[in-house]
């Protein structure tokens, strides 16, 4: 996929939004979520979610369990936490700000 | 020959080859420095061998247990680059590992798909000696082909009619060819089913997922180092139980699978104190051995008799061949039957689980083995002197191997005292 680099540093602000959109649906593991994102335009490698989520989870937005899966050892469930649901109100409220800025300007 | 490189992947191990442990070792390094000074570094890193696990899982199976190169760069191309991570979310570092995550898009499309796909097992041909009537050889075929083995018996027999004794030549052929399914492993080959069945993983997983889950949330919540050892503990005891669950599953699905009778009918059997599981396991190996000499003694005798006219040099009465064959397949099974028997008596204390050896089957296996008889005894009388002839052939044929083959054994019965 060859394509503008401003388009895929956009990308990646909005990577943060989207799982945490992903995990407050319903509690998930890590290929879940990247299942959800493998078909759009946000596909997201293991290299790359591993890390974000972690960050996630050291700034308080989400937090994990970890439940026995059916061959080998346990997986981490990923939910939200309340301030990761805070997080994620605020970003759909700006994102629909956005939306509106940018409907309302150019025509 | 390749030298081959043992890891273990967050608890679980792995055989690669040395040129695809280079190349996994790299990415890991990499994967470290990229992580430096993360303070999750430890933990990503085990996320991120726990995802090479189940990838590799897919490239695995029963018959290849060894990672190549190719399949590892390929796992590696659908993990991505690692992102350092540690930034605040904002676009500003590397892009370049971001244009990485954009082209590896489609493979990691398709590892999700793949996976399912890459869980199945590919069918083997096996001879199953349960439920046989003579070796196993149809009944291996009936397996592999799902369908009753009466139907593949009647058509084998119908087959040796038509092709004047070809396809018994077949049969005594695949006798030693074909090998024996004797692991659960090898049964579900024969089946061409995955042998981890989801079915009783499913139920397996229930039990340990709440005992973990309990565990797990009193772990979360309470940090101290004492919590953490309790927490380990508690959750081998129920890796223990699980693992033992999953045997005593697999054992009752083998059972099911076999009878077609619902799992749950199956009782579980009380467990046996080592010495009685070591002492009947023994005497369990010794019956096999003798039983398989008994099979070996048989076909020898009976290449004697076809070959020669006499049972090892030694004939009782002057009848046709045809009735020493017979009388040789019913002295062969009047030996045999009781050994059957208490094999069959010793497997729910051998395996754990009772086999559901049905008076219908036996039954039923009768009728087949006599209607097989009247079908041989029909063709014996029509053709008995064309075959007379075509064995007199083979046997002027065969004489010089088979003397050989008489000297051979003769050295090693006398030989042996």
């Amino acid at each position: 996929m060859s394509e503008d680099p401003k388009l895929g540093a956009l990308r990646k602000g909005f990577l943060e939004f989207l799982v945490l959109r992903i995990i407050s649906g319903s509690t998930v593991y890590a290929a879940d979520i990247l299942k959800k994102l493998a078909t759009t335009d946000f596909a997201t490698q293991e290299g790359t979610l591993y890390p974000l989520l972690s960050r996630l989870r050291r700034e308080g937005l989400l937090d994990y369990q970890w439940q026995e899966s059916e061959a080998g050892p346990p997986r981490k469930y990923y939910c939200l936490t309340s301030a990761g649901q805070r997080q994620l109100a605020e970003f759909d409220a700006y994102w629909a700000r956005l939306n509106q800025t940018i409907d309302s300007m150019g025509s | 020959m390749r030298p081959v490189i043992s890891v273990s992947l967050n608890g679980r191990a792995y055989q690669l080859e040395d040129d695809a442990h280079a190349a996994l070792a790299d990415y890991l390094d990499s994967a470290s420095r990229a992580l430096a000074g993360n303070p999750d570094q430890a933990e990503i890193l085990a996320d991120l061998e726990q995802a090479i696990a189940d990838k590799l899982e897919r490239c695995l199976n029963p018959h290849k247990n060894v990672v190549s190169r190719g399949e590892i760069e390929q796992v590696i191309r659908e993990m991505g680059p690692v992102d350092s991570g540690a930034g605040s979310g904002v676009p500003h570092d590397d892009v370049s590992s971001d244009a990485a995550a954009a082209g590896g898009s489609a493979a990691g499309a398709g590892t999700a798909t793949a996976r399912p796909a890459g869980a199945t097992t590919s069918k083997r041909l096996y001879q199953i000696s349960d439920g046989a009537l003579i070796s196993g050889v149809c009944k291996g075929i009936a397996v592999y082909l799902d369908v009753d083995v009466t139907l593949v018996r009647l058509l084998f027999a119908i087959a040796a009619v038509l092709t004047g004794g070809l396809a018994v030549l077949a049969y005594i052929v695949m006798m030693f060819i074909v090998p024996y399914a004797n692991t659960p492993e090898e049964l579900a080959a024969a089946r061409g089913l995955p042998f981890n069945a989801r079915v009783l993983v499913e139920q397996a997983k229930l039990k340990a997922a709440q005992l973990a889950d309990a565990a797990a949330h009193a772990a979360m919540h309470n940090h101290s180092r004492e919590a953490r050892a309790q927490w380990k503990a508690e959750w081998r005891k129920a890796r223990a139980e699980w693992r033992q669950e999953w045997r005593r599953s697999r054992a009752h699905w083998r059972a099911y699978r076999w009878a077609g009778a619902p799992a749950g009918s199956i009782p579980p059997t009380p467990p046996m104190p080592p010495l009685a599981h070591f002492i009947s396991g023994l005497i369990w190996a010794a019956l096999g051995l003798l039983a398989a000499l008994l099979a070996l003694t048989w076909l020898f005798a009976l290449f004697s008799l076809v070959t020669t006219g006499a049972v090892f040099g030694w004939m009782p009465l002057h009848v046709p061949l045809w009735v020493a064959i017979i009388g040789l397949i019913l002295v062969y099974q009047a030996v045999v039957w009781p050994l059957r028997a208490v094999r069959h008596g010793m497997m729910p204390r051998f395996y754990g689980y009772t086999y559901p050896w049905h008076p219908w089957h036996a039954f039923w296996d009768a009728l087949v083995g006599l209607l097989l008889l009247a079908v041989a005894v029909w063709y014996f009388t029509h053709h008995g002197h064309d075959l007379q002839q075509s064995f007199d052939s083979l046997q002027q044929n065969l004489q010089p191997a088979w003397q050989q083959l008489l000297l051979a054994w003769h050295t090693l019965v006398h030989g042996a005292h």
